[in-house]
């Protein structure tokens, strides 16, 4: 197929204004009669709490201290499962967790009326490791239970597998969570247009559900709201639950005043989620030429205190965690735990970059075991065009993946250096 | 004493929301004055090229160059929801929804220059450098910008796409199912250096080959890939939030290190195009798999420098020191 422009190197078209300085990011937006705000969050990760905000809201400047009691309809949000509260009502669950929004005249105004909020904390019991966070008599995040989640993968006959392997590598593995390390903190502003249409701009990855959040909180029609998203200063994964956009929506359409909040690197690296830590217990069989006959994996992934994305995540992680291997029988359970940590969520390769930790070191060790260079082992074992994984889905089209791994070789040669090894 | 190894990992990666969830995918086209095409599409630009490539996808089809297309993505009272710019979904899904809206505004255009030109049918219309043109009998032509003067106002010419990726539930007892499609493959070769009296592992050289289906604009694919590879080596190498009782105590950049630019080095980057027969030119989505061989590759290759397998990220110097200590 002759292509005219798909397949060129064009510049990009947003180049130019964000080398420049150029690019409108949302805290380079000014609006006349504009106020800030200020979000106060829970310094414990397992309490109930008692809020005082009278003494705030006298301060002068301050136009309101909002919480949980002003939010006009649903006080709760969420990407999978609604456990998000917009403003911690009676516990909190996390460090980090929204509990009033300050509005005041100026960000100093802002920052004095903050002190001035009375939180009272009564520690509860908190837990931590997801392992614990499993028991029965665990301290529990939300409801009865503290697992969201267990995705069962079962293809084959794992004893049968067993029986074939001449190696099987037994071994655990542990990936924490991580920051999505975005240029651009959380920041935004919310005003009121003359049809009294409620504006939100921001930067998001999906300015529709946005909208569709804020909607429910505040019991006003989606076609009332216009989400405006602005520069994207990076994302990965970590602006997909929503974040300061309710709070400035709910201020905003309370006072009828523009209103615009910037976060501090810190409160940034305290408002959206982490990559899911995940402990990944293995094992992992070869027979005598190399094949690979038989997976067994256990991973728990911890969820921290919200769900946001754990269930597609931990079920993401079950379907790549044989990574891109033909295995005849395999066995996988995932799971996502609640613990008082901080939450976890999207992040680039959702569940599928932690598992390639596990499955990858797997591999280098039993192709050593067998006395074989590493590309031989992979080649051997690697889906290609026609190959059935372990979910029972044919791959019929485009799996280059064989190819990937001769390129690659080809500038590393690990076959070559093998065989000079062996001689 | 510093030693030298290398090691290889390689990924799968299934595209797009997955286990039969909607993933819908909408755009509308509209002739806009001076014969420019508009694309109202709810696709988020975060960084990774959709303002670009998205453009470069409905030029191909109109036969414009990507300064004749405008986008309009930011405001949800102009555009349709596309979802979101996330599960590497938007090349494919949203590609394909823009490459069926233009493909239905061809369609549009071509009707349309039949009645202007007096035309028997649409057969032998071809779009070029924008102008609609009778390939066999090129005297027969009009421009974008002709069609866009007489069809202006309230008779403004429009057309929309909208694409559903195809994939299925798995059962829940067994797990069994079409959990994700497209798959999208790769595979990273890293030689490192390992000092054995620091803790300290430097990179040496790295050879990424990454599965595109069809590169939509090679240098920004490239892009991906050195960012993926920076955030990568960040997870294998440096990053600790270092959470303690719920608090995580790096919690800005002067503790929480991820890498700069003295942390990276010169990879040689290989695109590998195989087109999928279902995605816009064949383009596959590359945004998340390009981080995810990264570490593996890293670990495997500290191991072939050391003979010490690291199985807890990330490899700070105290970890691996200790990790020399008790395997001696």
């Amino acid at each position: 197929m002759k292509l005219n422009v798909v397949g060129k190197s064009v510049v990009r078209v947003d180049a130019y204004s964000k080398v420049t300085g150029s690019a409108l990011y949302p805290q380079d937006i000014y609006l006349d009669d504009m106020v800030y705000g200020k979000t106060l969050r829970s310094e414990r990760p397992h309490a109930k709490i008692n809020i005082d905000v009278t003494e705030a809201e006298e301060i002068q400047g301050v136009l309101k201290v909002f919480t949980y009691k002003d939010v006009p309809k649903e006080n709760i949000h969420g990407v999978v499962l609604k456990d998000h509260e917009v403003f911690a009502s009676e516990k909190v669950i996390r460090i980090g967790e929204p509990i009033a929004f300050i509005v005041a005249e100026s960000e100093k105004v802002c920052d004095e009326a903050y002190n001035k909020v009375k939180i009272e904390y009564e520690d509860l019991p908190a837990v931590f490791d997801p392992v614990e966070a499993m028991k029965e008599d665990a301290p529990k995040v939300h409801g009865e239970s503290n697992i969201i989640f267990n995705y069962k993968l079962r293809h084959g006959d794992i004893e049968e597998g067993k029986k074939k392997c001449k190696y099987i590598v037994e071994n655990t593995y542990y990936s924490p969570m991580v920051e999505h390390a975005f240029l651009q903190p959380e920041a935004g502003l919310a005003y009121l247009e003359e049809d009294g249409t409620l504006v939100v701009a921001v930067a998001t990855q999906y300015p529709h559900y946005d909208r569709e959040e804020i909607a429910i909180n505040l019991g006003i029609p989606e076609e009332n709201i216009k989400v405006i998203n602005t520069a994207v200063g990076g994302a990965f994964g970590a602006r997909e639950d929503i974040s300061p956009q309710i709070h400035l929506a709910l201020a905003a359409y309370t006072l009828k005043r523009p209103i615009k909040v910037i976060y501090s690197r810190e409160e940034s690296f305290l408002t959206h989620s982490k990559r899911h830590s995940m402990t990944m217990k293995y094992k992992t069989g070869a027979d005598e030429d190399g094949f690979l006959q038989y997976m067994e994996a256990e991973i728990i992934g911890d969820s921290g205190a919200h769900c946001s994305w754990a269930i597609n995540v931990l079920r993401k992680a079950g379907v790549h965690a044989t990574g891109p291997y033909v295995i005849p029988n395999v066995k996988v359970d995932t799971y996502a735990v609640y613990t008082n940590n901080p939450f976890t969520g999207a992040m680039r390769g959702f569940g599928a970059t932690q598992v390639p930790i596990a499955h990858e070191q797997q591999m280098d060790i039993l192709a050593e075991k067998l006395g074989m260079d590493p590309i031989e082992f992979r080649m051997k074992n690697i889906f290609r065009l026609g190959s059935t994984t372990a979910t029972g889905q044919v791959l019929v089209d485009s799996v280059p993946l064989d190819k990937c791994i001769e390129e690659v070789n080809e500038h590393f040669n690990f076959s070559e250096e093998a065989k000079e090894g062996a001689i | 004493m510093k030693k030298i190894g290398k090691g290889i990992g390689v990924s799968f990666y299934g595209t797009g929301y997955g286990n039969g969830f909607p993933d819908v995918s909408r755009a509308i086209i509209r002739l806009l004055p001076e014969g420019k095409i508009g694309i109202y599409c709810g696709v988020t630009e975060v960084g990774q090229g959709a303002k670009t490539s998205m453009r470069q996808i409905a030029a191909e089809v109109l036969g414009l160059g990507v300064e004749d297309i405008e986008l309009v993505h930011e405001n949800t009272s102009l555009m349709p929801d596309s979802g979101t710019a996330a599960a590497t979904r938007q090349t494919y899904n949203t590609g394909n929804a823009i490459k069926i809206a233009c493909e239905n505004m061809r369609t549009e255009l071509f009707k349309k220059t039949k009645e202007a030109l007096s035309l028997n049918s649409t057969a032998g219309l071809v779009l070029e450098n924008g102008e609609i043109i009778l390939g066999f009998f090129p005297q027969k032509r009009i421009s974008f910008k002709e069609l866009a003067e007489i069809y202006k106002g309230e008779k403004i010419l429009e057309a929309s796409g909208e694409f559903t990726a195809q994939t299925t539930q798995m059962d829940e007892e067994t797990g069994q199912g079409a959990p994700y499609w497209p798959y999208t493959f790769n595979a990273c070769a890293v030689e490192v250096e390992v000092d054995t009296n620091t803790g300290i592992v430097n990179l040496l050289r790295a050879t990424f080959a990454q599965d595109a289906g069809r590169a939509v604009n090679p240098q920004l694919l490239e892009g991906q890939m050195d960012g993926g590879f920076a955030m990568g080596l960040g997870y294998a190498l440096f990053e600790d939030l270092n959470i303690e009782n719920g608090k995580m105590k790096n919690n800005k950049f002067s503790k929480y290190l991820i890498p700069t630019a003295m942390d990276m080095i010169d990879i040689k980057n290989i695109i590998v195009e195989d087109p999928e027969s279902t995605a816009p030119y064949g383009a596959k989505g590359i945004g998340e798999p390009v981080m995810i061989p990264i570490a593996p590759a890293i670990l495997n290759a500290i191991y072939d420098a050391i003979g010490v397998r690291i199985k807890e990220l990330p490899v700070t110097p105290e970890k691996l020191m200790k990790a020399i200590r008790e395997s001696a």
